[in-house]
């Protein structure tokens, strides 16, 4: 099994930290594993993308045309990554900084607004953390256990700032676990 | 009675290979005494540089490497830093002209100096580019004739030459710096006093020494060996005084 | 729970350079292989060892010159237009013999170009930029795995023969990040007294010049230097076979172009359509002979780069006129598409007697 993701957004959006995250949660699962970040010369606000490809087998394509699953954090990366959404793939918008609007009908849309449930639980930066929650719902057999440990290493000292990042995931993970359940 | 002998450090049997009158020759023997005097021949790696200077190698019984043309502070910088890493205590020092120094290696041996490098350098300042036959180097002063300021130079069209020993002293890594010169005995002492306070720097671990000898170079200058020295006393040491420009190993 | 860690090709180059031994770095910033300064940075001054941030690229390299004559391993890192400003001292110290390990993360050019990636390095690291009759070993991982793995490889292959040693990496896998174990260094050491330079006690005093003005001597020299050229040619031409044997079709492809190209490979296994792939892992010496031996059997090769064709010359001089060549490339930017490349290879099919299959 390959699965392919493309974490997009703008520079300062946690958008590397949370493909890294996710690429880790892969390792504790003994996947084979790349990720491969892209960024502009800016250090901070310019548009920010990674791919991470998942696989039991060895990896031989490091660089997909489409994605199985697109994040999108900003109306820029939407805008840009909808085309490279694969056919029953989905596409998971920060509708707070996105317009919600559907283009194709051949994906699954997701539409929450990350940045505004992010403020709501205290820090703007934890909007990563609840798209995480989202996109591992969807992949499904990630054990929570393994996410705790790589927040805790990310997050080494920052005790109030992993508890954050914790409750972000779980509401991403457990929103999109109703939702598929409906 | 034996009133002389060759330099320990100087290879047995070795004939300078100089020009008539030149005073690299002389430099290299003072440089090889110092060795001898401070017992660091065993410990020593020198780094030759392109130009006339190159030739130490044939001539220093030391250890010996040859850097490409103006790097040779950066080789040196190198060196010293693999033997620290090492846990060797070993003693590098350079020996340069003044086109490899000031001009083509003047990034390399300004940011060694900068550094504070724990090497040092000695530089032989005689204002052309000898060994490919005298043109306008970064020393060549003004109104010097050389075959590519035949007119002489011109501070208007060509610029204004380096001081490197006053430029090396302004650097906070610089532990010593000095102009010297070997026209006379006298001065011919005291460079070789110039070098010893320089490589006494090293040894104590202080930083960056730098000595520059103000030198003759006969055949481009189109001089005798004794008219080139009279002209070092005369006018060259005017333009560049002899001194000692900075020195923290008394402080 | 695995050793396995999520690590970029450049970390993963700097933390096999420590565990070889690598006493001293030396280098100037350049985009995409800053990180190898970077976390060496660190890691060096802690231990004691020797890191200079360098004036410039041409300052890091003669640092490293001088550093490996006083008898340390060394490395500098750099890339694409920067690895040009070394051209000369690589020259110096492939006549020094002294085993500089030299690590080019390529981005585009020429001259500045950008950091997208590309293979545009291939001519400057195989053929040399420096001047004179000279070779540098040339190392091309394809994953970030190989990184770490042909590191230690450079350090030993360069002290073995007293040569520098370019590792030619794509800008993607230093960049790029997998999950890999960074595994113990697996070659001896190797003494390195009887030429380094830390002092003439005990024995007479050495020089290490590549300055020569006896015309006998300098020819003997470079004679002896390509004496060794050839020894290296003989014994180190290092490649991997995937699916080479009896195969219609063999696709030569280096670095990590030569990783998609396995899934190519797999593609068209299932169609039926036998294709293989020869991947040189040491770009010189060239694995000429191996490519000579499958000319023999299969008459059509693919060459895949992303560049020109630089490499492209090197198969067509091993497979000679017994074999059709194609090229499939790109200069410069995203690594070309699985698409894109089936879509090229289906043409060569079509085109070829191959079509009946």
């Amino acid at each position: 099994m390959i699965k392919n993701f493309i974490i997009s957004g703008a520079g300062g959006q946690g958008v590397l930290s949370l493909g890294i995250a996710l690429a880790n949660i892969f390792i504790l699962a003994d996947k084979y594993v790349s990720f491969c970040p892209c960024y502009g010369a800016e250090m901070r606000g310019g548009a920010v993308n990674c791919e991470i490809n998942m696989s039991d087998n060895e990896l031989f394509i490091l660089q997909n045309s489409k994605a199985d699953f697109v994040v999108a954090m900003n109306q820029l990366s939407f805008d840009k990554f909808i085309s490279k959404v694969k056919e029953n793939g989905t596409i998971i918008v920060n509708s707070s900084l996105a317009e919600i609007k559907k283009t194709r009908d051949d994906i699954k849309y997701i539409f929450m607004p990350l940045t505004q449930e992010a403020l709501k639980l205290g820090n703007v930066k934890t909007a990563n953390s609840i798209a995480l929650g989202i996109l591992s719902g969807l992949v499904g057999n990630i054990l929570f256990d393994n996410v705790k440990k790589i927040f805790e290493k990310a997050l080494k000292n920052k005790k109030e700032l992993l508890q954050k990042n914790l409750d972000a995931y779980l509401l991403g993970f457990k929103y999109i676990q109703e939702k598929e359940c409906i | 009675m034996q009133v002389y002998s060759t330099p320990k450090s100087i290879k047995k049997d070795s004939k300078f290979t100089f020009c008539p009158g030149c005073d690299h020759g002389l430099a290299i023997k003072l440089t090889a005494e110092v060795i001898d005097e401070l017992n660091l021949r065993e410990k020593t790696l020198a780094v030759a540089s392109s130009g006339c200077s190159v030739f130490l190698y044939n001539f220093l019984d030391v250890d010996c490497i040859e850097s490409p043309h103006g790097r040779a502070a950066a080789v040196a910088t190198g060196a010293k830093r693999a033997f620290r890493a090492q846990n060797k205590d070993r003693f590098v020092f350079t020996y340069q002209g003044d086109g490899d120094f000031a001009s083509i290696g003047l990034g390399e041996s300004l940011h060694s100096a900068l550094r504070g490098e724990n090497i040092s350098i000695i530089c032989i300042n005689n204002t052309n580019y000898g060994m490919t036959g005298g043109q306008m180097g970064p020393t060549s002063t003004i109104g010097q004739i050389t075959t590519t300021s035949p007119l002489g130079r011109n501070k208007n069209y060509h610029g204004f030459p380096i001081k490197a020993a006053e430029h090396i002293a302004l650097c906070e890594g610089t532990a010593f710096s000095a102009r010297c010169t070997l026209y006379d005995i006298k001065n011919i002492i005291n460079t070789k006093k110039q070098i010893k306070r320089a490589f006494d720097c090293q040894l104590k671990g202080l930083g960056f020494s730098f000595v520059e000898i103000l030198s003759s170079c006969p055949t481009n200058w189109k001089l005798s060996p004794k008219d080139a020295h009279k002209k070092i006393e005369n006018e060259l040491s005017k333009i560049y005084p002899i001194g000692i420009f900075k020195d923290i190993s008394n402080d | 729970m695995s050793e396995k860690q999520l690590l970029k090709g450049n970390i993963a180059i700097a933390k096999a350079a420590l565990k070889a031994g690598c006493k001293c770095y030396f280098g100037y910033p350049i985009t995409p292989q800053s990180e190898i300064g970077e976390f060496l940075s660190l890691e060096m001054q802690q231990k004691n060892l020797g890191y200079v941030c360098a004036e410039s690229e041409i300052g890091a390299i003669n640092m490293a010159l001088g550093a490996v004559a006083a008898g340390a391993k060394a490395m500098v890192s750099s890339s694409s237009c920067a690895v040009s400003l070394m051209q000369e001292t690589l020259s110096y110290a492939a006549s020094d013999e002294l085993p500089i390990v030299l690590v080019n993360v390529m981005r585009a050019g020429p001259g500045q170009g950008y950091i997208y990636p590309s293979q545009g390095d291939y001519n400057q690291a195989v053929i040399g930029g420096g001047n004179g009759d000279y070779h540098t070993i040339v190392l091309s991982p394809s994953s970030v795995e190989e990184c770490a793995l042909m590191t230690y490889q450079a350090f030993y292959l360069s002290q073995k023969y007293r040569n520098p040693v370019i590792l030619l990496v794509d800008g993607f896998l230093g960049q790029m990040a997998e999950a890999v174990e960074i595994k113990e260094n697996p070659y001896p050491e190797i003494d390195n007294s009887s030429w380094c330079l830390q002092g003439a006690d005990n024995r007479p005093s050495r020089k290490i010049h590549s300055l020569e003005p006896n015309q006998d001597k300098l020819n003997q020299h470079i004679i002896n230097l390509n004496k060794k050229y050839h020894t290296i040619e003989q014994a180190e031409a290092d490649y991997e076979s995937y699916y080479c044997d009896d195969a219609d079709i063999i696709i030569t492809a280096f670095g990590s172009m030569a990783r998609i190209t396995k899934a190519i490979c797999n593609h068209y296994k299932k169609r039926g359509i036998k294709i293989g792939l020869l991947r040189p892992k040491t770009l010189w010496p060239f694995p000429y002979q191996k490519l000579r031996e499958l000319s023999k059997k299969t008459k059509i090769f693919i060459d895949i780069e992303m560049n020109s064709g630089q490499m492209l010359k090197d198969v067509k001089l091993s497979i000679r006129d017994d074999a059709s060549i194609s090229f499939i490339g790109k200069p410069v930017g995203d690594f070309l598409k699985f698409e894109e490349i089936t879509y090229a290879i289906d043409n060569i099919i079509k085109e070829s007697n191959l079509a009946s299959l």
